[in-house]
Parts: C-alpha cells; structure tokens; sequence
C-alpha cells in the first residue's frame, strides 16, 4: 500500500526515518556506551561479582511466573464463565472487573501497607504477587471474554451432548482453543510484572527478596554513585527483556499493543 | 433443572439443526447453559476483592489525620478533601499531568503516524528500524532512569553533542532547573511509548481496502493528500483508543518522575502518583495522600468514561 513511486520520494523518506530514528537510539547508545567506559568490560565483572546480584533475578522470576500462573488460571476460568455459561447480573459481575481497569497502583498503597504487615504478608514475595495479579485480571479477562466470545456456542453445546462437563469443556476446549490470546495475556503480564517498580519499592524490604527494578537504586549504594558501574548494571538488567523480545518479536509486538484493541 | 434433561434438550437442538442440511435453525431452543458464577468467582475474589477493598480502605483513611502506624488517628472527617482544593502542589500536579497527556499524546501520534506511513514505503533497514523503536517498550523504565540521569546531566552525553556539533550555547542542566525537567520526563515517556503507537497505526494501515487507496490515486490524490484524507480517517478507532490509553498512563505516571528528577526540582515535575507516593510514604501524611488517592481515582474513572463516549460518538455520526 502506500508506495511512494520514484527515486527521490524514496531518499527523502529514507533521509527522515533516518533522522527519526535517531533519538531512540541515543539513549541506548548512552547506555552501552557508558557501561563500557572507564574500566571498560572490568565495568561488567565487578557488577556481576556482587554477592547477591544473581537473587535479583530470581526474584523477578519467581514473582512474574507467580503472577502469570496466577492471571491466566482465574483469566481463563473467568472468561470461560463471562462467554459461555449461565450467570445471573453477569454483566454487573463484569462491570465490577472493568471499572478496576483505570485503577493506579498508587491508591492500593496505604490500604496494603496497613492490612499487609497485620497479616504478615509485609516483606514476603505475596505482598508484591497479589496485587500484581489483581491489577492485570481485568484486562485479561476483557481481552479474553472476547475471544472466547466469538468461538462458536455448537462447540460447547455438543461437548455437553456428548455428556462433557464444563470442566471438562474448559481443559478440551477453553484451553487449547484460547491459545493465540493466553499468549498475548502472558506477554503483557509478563512485561507489567517483570518491569513494576512500585509495588517492590514499597513492600520487599528485604534484599533477599528484591526485584530487578530495584538494582539501580542497590548499585547506587554499593559504588558511592559510579556512574559506568550503574549503566553496566542497567545494560545485563535489560539483556533478559531485549533477547526475549527479539526473539519473540511479533507475539511481544502482538501482546504489548493488546491494550489499544478491544 | 436436573442434568439429564439438559442434555435431551442439547440433543435434540444439535439433531434439529442437522436436520435443515447444517443451517442454522432460527427457530431452534437454546439450550441452558450451565451456572458459571463458580468459574468468575477466584478472579472476582482476587480482582474486585483486593481492589475494592483497598479502595474502601482508602476511603477510610481519607478521613483520618494518621501517621500510618501510630493507634490513635484522629477522625477529621473531610477536612483533607478541604485542604486538597488548597493545595498548590496538587493544582500544579494536576496542570502537569493535563500537558503532560496533550503533549505526549500529540507528538506520540505525529511519530507513530509518520513511522507507520515510512515503514509502509519499504523503506532499507526497516526490520532495524522497527525494532530500535520498540525496544523501549519492553525495557523497565526503572532500568532506564539512571541512563536518563546520565544523558541529561549537566556533562552528560547530550550537552556533549551538542557542545560538539558547535550547539554548545544550547548545553544546559536539563533535570536540575524548572523549565526543562517536565520536557525531560515527555521526552522520555514518548521515547518509551511510540513502539505501540506504531504497532496500532502500523496494524491499522494494513487493514486499509487498497482499492480506496487505488481509487484515490486515480483520481490523482498525492500521498499526503491521501494520508490526511483517508487513511487519518480511517484510522480513527485506533486513535481514540490510544487517547484512552494515554489518558489512563499520565494519570498513572510515577516510575519515570520519581526516578529522572524525584518530582523536582521546586515540584516542576510532580505527578498525582509521585505526590501521593511523597505524602504517603516520606512524609507519613497517610491520610491525606488517602484522600488524593481518591481525587485520582474519581477523575480516572471520569475521564475513561468521557473518552469511551467521545469516541463511541463520534463513530455514530459517522
């Protein structure tokens, strides 16, 4: 579509995507480029000596798998019930779950503080896993309703005729039919999990406990501000997410722009 | 209704429906569905539980001038919601967070629009292309933040350029004074965010009918001329979606404030999220950033409201 016929046409859009793209790639080029300065690849060494640095990721990986697991089990129940089973207000049910869509996680803040370290969760990976999940489950929930929507109702009307129960018309059929959305639902969750910086602030205390989002801040007083040990810090922070994308492209592509398609 | 009688009633359906050679049977009796509110009820509890509740709280807190943990709050009522109204920080929050969304928005669309369009052209290196401008959206702003401090330090990488280019007169502490912080945190918001926006119009374009396109090269359309008058168009729903979005992300906003310039420098870049935080946390006015949070909420709700209808409005008249 679109094509632009003639030589000239070609340089010049050639000339202005270039000049375009420029300011998204300086601060990339700033990052790597500072974390080699100075000591150069020693910069990386010492970051990755730190005792500890390795606990960051695996907390980020056992918080977003959590939050993952725990989206896409009461996800897929949900939209299941929402698109295809009798509910009673079903549509009150789901206006409930959509009004939370706006909700800024900074308004959960005092009300988990309080209720989280009367009940001990202050300071566990719960604190950060449970509110989490709840702020991605709406959208989840839309996005799939959806799609389940426009499976055909014969579908599940003959798996009941053939005496299957809903559960077994949601592991035979929800689940593998669902496929191409659970995997644009676990993208995104996967990226609002793994990237949150709030919640982590707030609720793990503990280093031992702490998220990737938060190694900016340790490095700043592990190196008394140095500055290229810092961007060497940022730049293996972001290999994990820059290698999955690129090699996932169009399902994070897909996955991420989710938000804007309803 | 006991099982088996559902089952007769599925049976017979399916049967009558074979019956007219696979049509569909108009006529036919929809078989009853199953009780679904078991399968709604963890994502509800989980959901509607933990966030309405945190809300009630919230609510609650908003009445009282606590500390967050000493045992005797005093019930104040709404005297918190009183002192908002008066609170210059809160206006000057609230004024960010509105040139915030109008310019980020506007430029976000201008770019994503333009490296749609350039993408679509077939242009060299479009696969790099793409793939520089969507990086930063799956990279942590948190992770980015200290990159952002560097580059914009008073000797950093980019008063090197442009003392080097022979632009040094331009060279400036960008995050240490007022009128530029707020521009910083645009910056790096578009910088993070025009991946998407891209994606949709990029998506968008494809779904374009090339015989409109082909009907208005006949008639002798140039490519500007067909951009702003059918493709911009035609694009509309994706627009006002990306509006709601952009609306609901500025509301939001806190990572990129609180890590580039912590709200400052003189609350130059204070956010309603960043504002709260600072009450709620730092200075322990719990109650008080309970009773933001419950302004925040209000006009998030308002404004996602307004939104969905202005852009369900205008499809209708068209």
């Amino acid at each position: 579509m679109f094509d632009i016929r003639g030589r000239t046409g070609k340089v010049v859009l050639q000339v202005i995507g270039t000049v375009l793209i420029v300011p998204y790639l300086f601060p990339l080029v700033v990052m790597v480029k500072g974390a080699f300065a100075g000591e150069g690849v020693k910069n990386f060494s010492a970051v990755l000596s730190v005792p500890g640095f390795g606990r960051f990721f695996l907390n980020s990986i056992i918080i977003s798998a959590a939050v993952i697991a725990l989206v896409y089990a009461v996800t897929m129940m949900a939209a299941f019930g929402f698109a295809k089973l009798h509910i009673r207000f079903r549509e009150v049910y789901f206006w409930l779950l959509l009004a939370c869509l706006t909700l800024p996680e900074v308004v959960l803040l005092a009300p988990l503080f309080a209720t989280d370290t009367r009940l001990g969760l202050y300071d566990t990976y719960w604190a950060v896993i449970l509110p989490l999940s709840a702020l991605q489950v709406p959208f989840a929930v839309l996005l799939t309703r959806n799609f389940i929507n426009g499976l055909p109702n014969e579908l599940f009307e003959a798996a009941r005729v053939d005496g299957a129960n809903s559960l077994r018309g949601f592991i035979h059929l929800v689940i593998p039919l669902t496929r191409p959305i659970a995997a644009a639902v676990i993208v995104f969750t996967l990226v609002a999990a793994w990237n949150d910086y709030l919640m982590p602030l707030v609720f793990l205390q503990n280093p031992q406990l702490q998220t990737i989002t938060l190694v900016p801040q340790f490095f700043v007083g592990e190196f008394s501000n140095d500055q290229t040990k810092i961007l060497a810090s940022a730049v293996i922070t972001a290999i994990p997410e820059v290698v999955a994308y690129l090699s996932l492209q169009r399902l994070f592509e897909r996955g991420l722009s989710a938000g804007a398609i309803k | 209704m006991t099982a088996s009688s559902v089952d007769e009633v599925g049976q017979r359906s399916v049967q009558s429906a074979g019956g007219v050679g696979g049509r569909p049977n108009q006529h036919r009796r929809r078989t009853h569905r199953p009780p679904g509110l078991p399968w709604i009820l963890p994502a509800l509890i989980l959901s509607v539980g933990l966030i309405y509740y945190g809300i009630g709280y919230t609510g609650y807190i908003s009445t009282l001038n606590w500390d967050g943990i000493s045992p005797d709050a005093q019930h104040v009522g709404t005297h918190n919601y009183a002192r908002i109204f008066h609170d210059p920080v809160f206006w000057a929050a609230v004024r960010h967070t509105v040139v915030f969304f109008v310019v980020t928005f506007v430029i976000q669309t201008g770019l994503g629009l333009a490296f749609a369009v350039i993408m679509h052209a077939r242009l060299k290196l479009a696969a790099v292309y793409k793939v520089i401008i969507f990086v930063p959206v799956v990279l942590a702003p948190a992770i980015m933040a200290p990159v952002f401090r560097h580059m914009f330090a008073p000797d950093g990488e980019l008063n090197g350029v442009l003392r080097a280019v022979g632009l040094g007169s331009l060279a400036q502490p960008w995050i240490g004074q007022t009128s530029t912080a707020l521009p910083v945190i645009m910056f790096i918001t578009i910088w993070e965010w025009t991946g998407v926006t891209f994606v949709l119009y990029y998506a968008a374009m494809t779904q374009i009918d090339p015989a409109i396109l082909e009907a208005a090269r006949m008639d002798g359309a140039g490519p500007v001329r067909t951009l702003m008058s059918i493709i911009w168009p035609e694009m509309r729903g994706t627009t006002v979606a990306l509006a709601i979005l952009g609306a609901i992300g500025a509301l939001k906003t806190f990572d990129v404030p609180y890590l580039v310039t912590i709200g400052g420098p003189n609350y130059a870049t204070e956010f309603l999220g960043t504002y709260i935080y600072r009450q709620t946390i730092p200075l322990d006015h719990v109650g008080y950033g309970a009773a933001l949070s419950i302004i925040l909420l209000v006009v998030a709700l308002v404004m996602a409201v307004i939104l969905q209808w202005a852009g369900r409005d205008r499809k209708a008249r068209d």
